[in-house]
C-alpha cells in the first residue's frame, strides 16, 4: 500500500466524519491562527517602523554631550570648528551639522504660533534629505553671514499665513528677531509620529547673533554609508573628546542602534506570543491524539477486518499516523488562512501592512504536520497491535 | 490443500490453562468443499482461528497449500492470508464507510495491485456473486444477503488458495441463507476449496464433507450422502 492511498484512505475519513474532524483540529487551528496572526502583525509593525525610520535616514548619527556630572551643556562642549575639522580629516562622515534647540514664537501679519526653532547649517538638509515644497533651504552663504532667513515646515506655514503663500513675508521670532521667510518644507508622512511638533530653522549663526544661546546642544551628522555609521560616530566623538579633552563627554546616537532595538523588542514580543500559541499548539495536539485514541477504539473491528484480509503491522500504523497528519495538516491549512485573515484585519485599525512570508506559511504547515506525527504516532502504534481475532471480535 | 497433524490450541486464562484442542489431525484436499460443525466450546472456532492464520498453533504442523506456517512471523501470516485465504464471517465484517467496491478492493489494496486493476478485478468479483448493480452502496443501503454477497465477492477476489466461512447464513433468514449457499457450492464447483463452519446441519449438508467436533477432538469424518442442492435465483433484488 503506497502514500498516496494512505492519504486517499484518511480524507476519505474526514469526509465521513467533518464535524468530528474539524473539531478534533481545533485546536491546531487555533494555535497556527495564533502564531501567523502574531508573526504578520509583528512583521508588519515591524516593516512599518523601519520603513519610517529609513525615511529619517539610515546613515544619520547625532552626538550630544552627556549629563552625568549635573552639568547643563557647556558653551564649550562643541564650537564651529570642531565641525569644520571633523569634516575634513574623517571621509566616514558625509555631512555634519550643529544643532542648537530653542523655543520660541513666530509671529507674521495674518498670525502667530509658539514653534520649535533650530539653528543648523544647510549640511542638515542633506542629512534630513529635506523637501522643499516652496522657496529653498538656507545655503552656506546664508550660514556664514549669518543672514536673517527662516525656513518653516508645512503646517506651521499654514497655521500662521493661512491659504497665502509664506515665501517672501516677514516675520518676528522669539518677538524681537525679524526674519525673511525664504522656504517651506514638505511634511513628511509619518504614522510613527516622529515628528509632532512645529518646526522653524534658521542659520545658526543668525541665532548666535542674535540672542543669549551661545552654545551648540547637539551635532546631526551622517555617515558615508550604512555600514560606517559606527565608524563615523567613533571618530567624531574622539575627536571631540580630543580637541576638548574631556574623555567619555559625548554620547552618540544612530538609527542603526534604534533598528537593533526595534528587531530585539519584535523579536521578544514576538517570542512571547509564540510561547502561548505555543501551549495552544500543545493542546491541540493532545486534542487530537484523544480523540485519535477514541478513533482506534471505536474502529477496532475495522482494524481487525483489516489485518484478517492481509493488513500488516505497518499497513496499520501508516493510516492511523497519516490520517493524525491529514487532521493536523488540513488544521494547519485553516489557521493559516485565518490566522492572515485576522491579522489583516488588525492590521486595517492598527495602519499597518500584515506581512506573511512564503515560508512562515510553509513553516507554519510543515509543523502542524509535525505535530500529527507527534501526536498521532501513539494511537496509530496502539492500533497496529491489536491482536487480529480480538479486534474482529468486537463489536 | 491443508494438512495438520497433532495441532494442539492451549488458553492460559490465569492460573487455568485451558485445551481448546486436544491434538487434531486432519486433511483436505484441493477442490473440496467441507462442513465443519460442533456446540459452544467444541473448539471448531478455535479450528477456524488456525486456519485462517488469526492465530497460532500451541503444538502441532499445519502446511497450507504444501508451506509449514508454524514459525511464521506476524508479518509473513498476514501475507499468507492475503494470498491464501478468504474470509467469510457471520456478521459480513464489511467496513460501514466504504462502498461496496471499495470493500472488495481491501485485499487487493494490501496486496499492493494498481488501481485500475483492483477496480476491475472488484467489479467481476462482485459480478460473480449477482451484485454487478450496487458496487457504489455502503453496507447500511444493502440488506443482509446483499452484504454477504459483497463479502464473498472480498473472499474470492484476491484467488485464495481456500475460502474460510465462519456460520455464513447465521445472521440471514432461510431462504437468503440458501441464495449464499448456492454460491459457494457454485464456486465448489468452479474449483474452490471451502471450509464452512456452521451448526445448522442443513446448511452442512451443503458440503461435500461433515466434520464433527466435542470438546477439542475430532469424533466424525463423514461423507455428505444426498447433498443439498441449492437453487440459485440469477436476480437479486
Amino acid at each position: 500500500m503506497n502514500f498516496k492511498e494512505f492519504i486517499f484512505v484518511a480524507l476519505e475519513g474526514v469526509r465521513n466524519n467533518k464535524l468530528r474532524s474539524f473539531l478534533t483540529t481545533l485546536g491546531i487551528v487555533i494555535g497556527i491562527a495564533a502564531v501567523i496572526a502574531v508573526i504578520a502583525i509583528g512583521e508588519g509593525g515591524k516593516a512599518m517602523i523601519i520603513g519610517e525610520m529609513e525615511k529619517f535616514g539610515t546613515n544619520i548619527y547625532q552626538i550630544y554631550p552627556n549629563y552625568r556630572d549635573g552639568e547643563y551643556t557647556k558653551p564649550r562642549d562643541f564650537t564651529k570648528e570642531d565641525v569644520e575639522v571633523i569634516k575634513k580629516i574623517s571621509p566616514e562622515v558625509k555631512w555634519l551639522s550643529p544643532m542648537k534647540y530653542s523655543r520660541g514664537e513666530i509671529r507674521s501679519s495674518l498670525g502667530k504660533k509658539n514653534a520649535r526653532i533650530i539653528g543648523t547649517t544647510a549640511d542638515y538638509k542633506l542629512i534630513r534629505s529635506v523637501e522643499l515644497a516652496r522657496g529653498r533651504f538656507f545655503n552656506e552663504e546664508d550660514d556664514a553671514v549669518g543672514r536673517r532667513v527662516v525656513v518653516l515646515d508645512e503646517k506651521l506655514g499654514e497655521e500662521i499665513f493661512g491659504r497665502d503663500n509664506p515665501v517672501g513675508q516677514r516675520v518676528m521670532l522669539w518677538n524681537s528677531q525679524p526674519a525673511l521667510v525664504i522656504g517651506v518644507i514638505k511634511a513628511r508622512e509619518s504614522q510613527l509620529g516622529m515628528e509632532p511638533d512645529r518646526m522653524a530653522y534658521v542659520p545658526i549663526s543668525f541665532m548666535e547673533g542674535s540672542n543669549q544661546w551661545r552654545y551648540v546642544n547637539s551635532l546631526i551628522g551622517s555617515a558615508a554609508s550604512k555600514d560606517t555609521v559606527y565608524k563615523a560616530m567613533d571618530r567624531t566623538k574622539l575627536i571631540l573628546e580630543r580637541r576638548h579633552n574631556s574623555p567619555g563627554h559625548y554620547d552618540s546616537y544612530s538609527m542603526e542602534e534604534e533598528m537593533k532595538t526595534v528587531n530585539k523588542i519584535t523579536g521578544i514580543m514576538g517570542l512571547i506570543i509564540s510561547s502561548i500559541a505555543g501551549v495552544s499548539l500543545l493542546v491541540g495536539g493532545i486534542g487530537v491524539m484523544n480523540i485519535m485514541l477514541v478513533s482506534v477504539t471505536e474502529r477496532t473491528r475495522e482494524i481487525g477486518i483489516r489485518m484478517a484480509l492481509g493488513a500488516k503491522r505497518k499497513d496499520i500504523l501508516m493510516q492511523f499516523l497519516i490520517e493524525a497528519v491529514v487532521l493536523c495538516s488540513i488544521g494547519g491549512v485553516i489557521g493559516i488562512i485565518l490566522g492572515y485573515g485576522g491579522a489583516m484585519v488588525v492590521a486595517q485599525f492598527l495602519n499597518l501592512p500584515p506581512l506573511v512570508s512564503w515560508w512562515t506559511a510553509l513553516g507554519a504547515f510543515i509543523f502542524s504536520a509535525i505535530i500529527g506525527i507527534f501526536f498521532g504516532i501513539y494511537p496509530a502504534n496502539k492500533a497496529s497491535k491489536l491482536d487480529p481475532i480480538v479486534a474482529l471480535r468486537r463489536e | 490443500m491443508i494438512t495438520i497433524n497433532n495441532l494442539r490450541k492451549v488458553y492460559n486464562t490465569g492460573a487455568v490453562a485451558v485445551e481448546a484442542l486436544k491434538g487434531i489431525t486432519l486433511n483436505i484436499e484441493n477442490s473440496e468443499f467441507v462442513a465443519v460443525m460442533g456446540p459452544s466450546g467444541s473448539g471448531k472456532s478455535t479450528l477456524m482461528n488456525l486456519l485462517g492464520l488469526l492465530d497460532t498453533a500451541t503444538d502441532g504442523t499445519y502446511h497450507l497449500d504444501d508451506q509449514e506456517v508454524s514459525g511464521l512471523d506476524k508479518n509473513q501470516l498476514a501475507e499468507l492470508r492475503n494470498r491464501k485465504l478468504g474470509f467469510v464471517f457471520q456478521t459480513f465484517n464489511l467496513i460501514p464507510s466504504l462502498t461496496a467496491l471499495k470493500n472488495v478492493e481491501l485485499p487487493m489494496l494490501y496486496a499492493g495491485l494498481k488501481p485500475q486493476e483492483r477496480r476491475e478485478r472488484a467489479i467481476i468479483a462482485l459480478d460473480r456473486v449477482g451484485l454487478g448493480e450496487r458496487t457504489h452502496h455502503r453496507p447500511n443501503e444493502l440488506s443482509g444477503g446483499q452484504n454477504q454477497r459483497v463479502a464473498i465477492a472480498r473472499a474470492i477476489v484476491n484467488n485464495p488458495a481456500v475460502i474460510m466461512a465462519d456460520e455464513p447464513t447465521g445472521a440471514l433468514d432461510t431462504r437468503t441463507g440458501e441464495e449464499i449457499m448456492a454460491i459457494f457450492q457454485q464456486l465448489h464447483q468452479e474449483g474452490a476449496t471451502i471450509v464452512l463452519v456452521t451448526h445448522e446441519p442443513e446448511i452442512a449438508q451443503h458440503a461435500q464433507r461433515i466434520l464433527r467436533f466435542k470438546d477439542g477432538l475430532l469424533t466424525s469424518d463423514e461423507v455428505v450422502e444426498n447433498r443439498t442442492i441449492a437453487f440459485r435465483k440469477e436476480v437479486v433484488g
